[in-house]
């Protein structure tokens, strides 16, 4: 074995000569993520569980007589969903917080805590910040990461567990293997999450195509082995779908957006179902508009609304110029970098086209309908490419001239203070869904209303308990929050 | 310009949200934090369209049938009010409000009927006019009918 170091004379290992700035730069990029995550963790675990899309699958997992019957009949929830994982983790959490005698807030609401958390720890991981000029991009990148529309998707949203925030964790860790040097267990590690991610929503297949992009970018810790290994189970997945007569949703399955206007399902059927292609190129084309430029939402773009109404909300324009000058960075690293050939990419770069083709990919699952959820780990990893590109672009200041410095310099600070500025209204966002979210159990079990209630005693009882600790969470009312909010966080 | 200078400049904004938070979390963990839940009484849970809040105290004993303090600029602008629920519910022209007060206790005779339909008359909402025309509620002349949303001083 070659060892470089000793061959150049050296009597030690590059790992020993690591300049000791190296980890005060990580040190003090994690101290910047706990200090901003704490509170956003706060926020997030004020959201009581939500009626919608949680309380029917806690009471098909309480309900079900066996772990083994769930996992049976869950193949038969849905023609086009296979989602099994979701209603055994609504099992099993359930069962923690009975066993533990934890409240199911407690216990729902701190697994998605806990997915923050990981999904931050593994964000800091995978730009790795070791030297001063990176800590300046990650005061740049980590912003952008909160800020994106599509990150708060994975925070707003619970099914009862949000699984758009697992897929991020496992294509993010997957992401993460493969920046360091292969070891024997990454094939394995890959599949797991890969399995994981699959069986929770179909959105999983960004954590194959996280490994198929990583390996085209010769990331180095991706090899042969982990992209044949995760392949066959990708492959094997489609088979068993197919098995159990399982079929892709079209379009006209959910609502969606078109120009200015958010269609229903069934709209949507009327309009487009006939002659889908077009609209789906639509959606594509707008799955990838979202992430590079926050615009459309949900299909719908709001400067259309706007225009029309004659009236442009604050949060428009700070949100549409903040991702359009992200991403005109972006556009600058790839044409400055990405053209060179592939063998000579350094790290960064393999690590940008790996990123970026992810997001492009990601763009394409909003096919048959948009939402921000779908194009969640392309927001991820749009924050991974702006990490690199700001960084690239501030090692560059010391050649530049002192006004082309300046401007900048300028450039760079302003959409650090926009995104910045995007990132302090999710506390706004998560307070509205908190407030909204407790008052939709309101609505459930009305007393005068009693002979709609459930006729199961354990169905009765669960939505009994989840009412009662929904009603017990206090909440602020944006009565009491700052009016300007809505007009500057809210789109 | 020094580097120093530009990378103040660039990473600014992410430390002043750094501190913010830090800050916020070192008033949280003293009770208070960002934008923390609301004291209110019955009546101004109501008029902030907290409904969960107004029925978490009414399960607690609050008498949705007590007139109930309402700080200024929730349903009035300038002046305080002390306003039954009901009333707040019609003047914050909350019909659910209204509904769930109903369905938990709260009564209305028909002077009250008359002073509801007076607020109403003042801020329209057609789920309230329902629900009051349901409960017998006839247009009626409102000249000379003192509200309790008016300023009284």
């Amino acid at each position: 074995m070659s060892v470089p170091a000793f061959e150049n004379g050296m009597l030690c290992l590059p790992r020993m000569l690591e300049d000791p700035r190296r980890s005060r730069a990580m040190l003090l990029s994690l101290v910047v993520a706990t200090l901003i995550t704490i509170p956003l963790a706060d926020s997030l675990y004020r959201i009581p569980i939500q009626v919608s899309d949680s309380l029917e699958p806690m009471v098909v997992a309480r309900k079900a007589d066996s772990t083994i019957s769930l996992l049976e009949n869950s193949a038969t929830f849905s023609p086009t969903t296979f989602r099994p994982a979701r209603y055994l983790q609504a099992r099993w959490l359930l069962q923690l917080a009975d066993r533990a005698s934890l409240s199911y807030n407690t216990v729902f609401r701190g697994v998605h805590v806990a997915l923050l958390v990981l999904l931050i720890a593994l964000f800091v991981a995978a730009v790795r910040p070791r030297e001063w000029t990176d800590v300046v991009a990650f005061g740049v990148a980590f912003p952008v990461l909160i800020g994106m529309h599509t990150f708060l998707a994975m925070l707003l949203e619970a099914f009862p567990v949000n699984h758009y925030a697992e897929v991020s964790v496992c294509a993010l860790a997957v992401f993460v293997l493969a920046q360091h040097q292969p070891k024997w267990y990454v094939p394995i590690v890959a599949s797991l999450l890969l399995i994981g991610a699959l069986s929770v929503i179909e959105s999983g297949v960004m954590v194959w195509v996280t490994v198929l992009c990583c390996a085209a970018a010769g990331m180095p810790g991706i090899r042969r082995s982990t992209v044949i290994a995760t392949t066959v189970l990708f492959l094997g997945y489609l088979v068993l779908r197919h098995q159990l007569g399982i079929v892709t949703p079209g379009v006209g399955g959910h609502g969606s957006g078109f120009g200015a206007t958010f269609y229903s399902a069934d709209e949507v059927a009327q309009r487009f179902g006939a002659h889908p292609a077009g609209f789906m190129i639509y959606n594509v084309i707008g799955g990838l508009a979202s992430l590079l430029l926050a615009e459309p939402r949900n299909g719908v773009y709001s400067l259309l609304a706007a225009w029309r109404a004659g009236e442009i909300h604050p949060v428009v324009t700070i949100n549409i110029l903040s991702s359009l000058a992200s991403t005109l960075l972006l556009i600058w690293y790839a044409v400055m970098h990405v053209r060179t050939k592939r063998a000579d990419w350094p790290d960064a770069t393999r690590a940008f086209a790996a990123a970026a083709v992810i997001m492009l990919v990601n763009a394409a699952l909003t096919a048959a309908y948009i939402k921000d959820e779908i194009i969640s780990v392309g927001g991820v990893f749009y924050a991974v490419c702006t990490f690199i590109a700001v960084r690239a672009l501030i090692v560059t200041l010391p050649r530049r001239t002192t006004a082309a410095a300046f401007a900048i310099t300028l450039l760079l600070a302003t959409n650090a203070a926009l995104w910045t500025f995007r990132a302090s209204g999710v506390h706004y966002q998560l307070r509205y869904d908190a407030f909204k979210t407790r008052n939709d159990w309101v609505e459930v079990l009305r007393e005068n209303e009693r002979s709609e209630w459930p006729n199961d005693s354990r169905e009765l009882q669960l939505t009994r308990r989840l009412r009662a600790e929904a009603l017990e969470r206090h909440t602020a009312s944006p009565s009491f929050m700052p009016r300007w909010g809505d007009r500057y966080w809210v789109e | 310009m020094g580097r120093v200078v530009q990378s103040l400049a660039i990473v600014a904004p992410c430390v002043v949200l750094t501190a913010l938070s830090a800050w916020w979390t070192v008033s949280l963990a003293l009770g208070g934090g960002l934008w923390p839940p609301d004291q209110v009484t019955l009546s101004e849970a109501v008029a902030t369209r907290n409904n969960a809040e107004a029925l978490r105290l009414i399960q607690q004993g609050a008498d949705p049938n007590r007139p109930g303090f309402v700080r200024d600029g929730l349903l009035t602008n300038g002046y305080d009010v002390t306003v039954r629920p009901v009333e707040a519910a019609v003047a914050a022209q909350r019909a659910d409000s209204l509904r769930m007060l109903l369905a938990n206790g709260a009564s209305v005779d028909d002077e009250e009927l008359r002073v509801l339909s007076c607020i109403e008359e003042q801020r329209h909402d057609s789920g309230v006019r329902e629900i009051l025309e349901a409960h017998g509620a006839a247009h009626i002349a409102c000249d000379g009918v003192r509200l309790p949303t008016d300023r009284t001083r």
